[in-house]
């Protein structure tokens, strides 16, 4: 096994820590994007440009909501995404254990 | 400084090592854990040998009365104090750790009613037992260290069973069983099996949370 074999879309520092924040979440549980920028200490700009392209791939989702003056953003990891994490952790299982 | 991944050099993962990428999924993964958790292990640690030391004071406050009368009034300020720190202790870390955070990990209002019923019903219900002539050690010792106890661990263990979340199921079956077991030791010895028995879980939970919190994602 290469590590060609790892989902491109993860095997990359800033959205391999985006995507097992996430995943830390219960099954469901959606985090604010302040909140998750917070954790993974991005900027704003930055974290977006991962988000997109893990959204693009259906990994997350994400839901902006509006209480009055307030608008508030929140992402979570979808089911393809927790299967596409769960696929990459076996892939480096193995690429290790080969190692 | 911690060493943190140039993610711009790295942007497209081509030079990112398979070692780094283990490392700092699990890195990663605990630190969400850690940050996420609403319950400390640091503050279980305390609350557990703070109930033992304040529980353990009224025992031996009691135990030596023939007949059984009542803990010295010194000590309800205490346990009242105690209570409401770790009221105010638990809620101030429950919601710096679920800041921005949604969905089943925050109490629903129903649930937190169903508990805040359950309390105000369960101490409630000591005015008819005093009423209808419940001799005081029961009405004023016995009861309010072992029911609230059971009816608390028991609602939590609902709650959590119906949230799929059977560490906390578990933490409420313990509190619920200490309940139970304090309730057949009699006024003096249920001080003493409610400390005990609420030190032996919280230190339980608190080692749960750690095992888990460390455990890797990687590795098997």
């Amino acid at each position: 096994m290469t590590t060609g074999e790892l989902d491109p879309l993860i095997h990359v520092p800033t959205r391999l820590k985006i995507v097992a924040t996430l995943a830390a979440l219960p099954d469901g549980d959606t985090l604010s994007f302040t909140r998750l920028q917070d954790m993974i200490g991005l900027t704003p700009g930055n974290l977006i440009i991962h988000l997109r392209k893990l959204e693009n791939a259906d990994y997350i989702s994400s839901k902006k909501t509006s209480n009055g003056t307030v608008s508030i953003t929140t992402v979570a990891l979808t089911g393809y995404g927790r299967a596409a994490l769960d696929s990459y952790t076996q892939a480096l299982r193995d690429l290790l254990g080969g190692l | 400084m911690n060493p943190r991944p140039d993610t711009t050099a790295a942007g497209n993962g081509g030079n990112f090592d398979p070692r780094q990428a283990a490392a700092l999924l699990d890195q990663t993964t605990q630190q969400a854990r850690r940050q996420l958790e609403p319950a400390q292990p640091w503050l279980l640690v305390i609350r557990a040998v703070v109930a033992l030391a304040i529980f353990g004071a009224v025992w031996l406050n009691t135990r030596g009365q023939h007949p059984y009368q009542h803990p010295t009034a010194a000590i309800i300020p205490v346990v009242i104090t105690f209570g409401l720190l770790n009221l105010i202790a638990t809620v101030t870390v429950a919601r710096r750790a679920t800041a921005g955070l949604s969905g089943k990990s925050r109490l629903r209002p129903a649930e937190i009613a169903v508990l805040a019923a359950i309390w105000i019903g369960v101490y409630a219900a000591m005015v008819p037992m005093a009423g209808a002539g419940v001799s005081d050690s029961v009405v004023y010792d016995l009861y309010p260290v072992t029911v609230p106890l059971i009816a608390a661990g028991l609602a939590w263990a609902g709650i959590t069973a119906v949230r799929a979340d059977w560490r906390g199921c578990g933490v409420g079956l313990a509190v619920a069983v200490t309940g139970a077991v304090a309730l057949s030791a009699g006024p003096a010895g249920a001080w003493a099996v409610a400390g005990v028995g609420l030190c032996l879980t919280l230190l339980g939970h608190a080692a749960v949370i750690v095992w888990q919190q460390r455990r890797s994602v990687v590795r098997r």
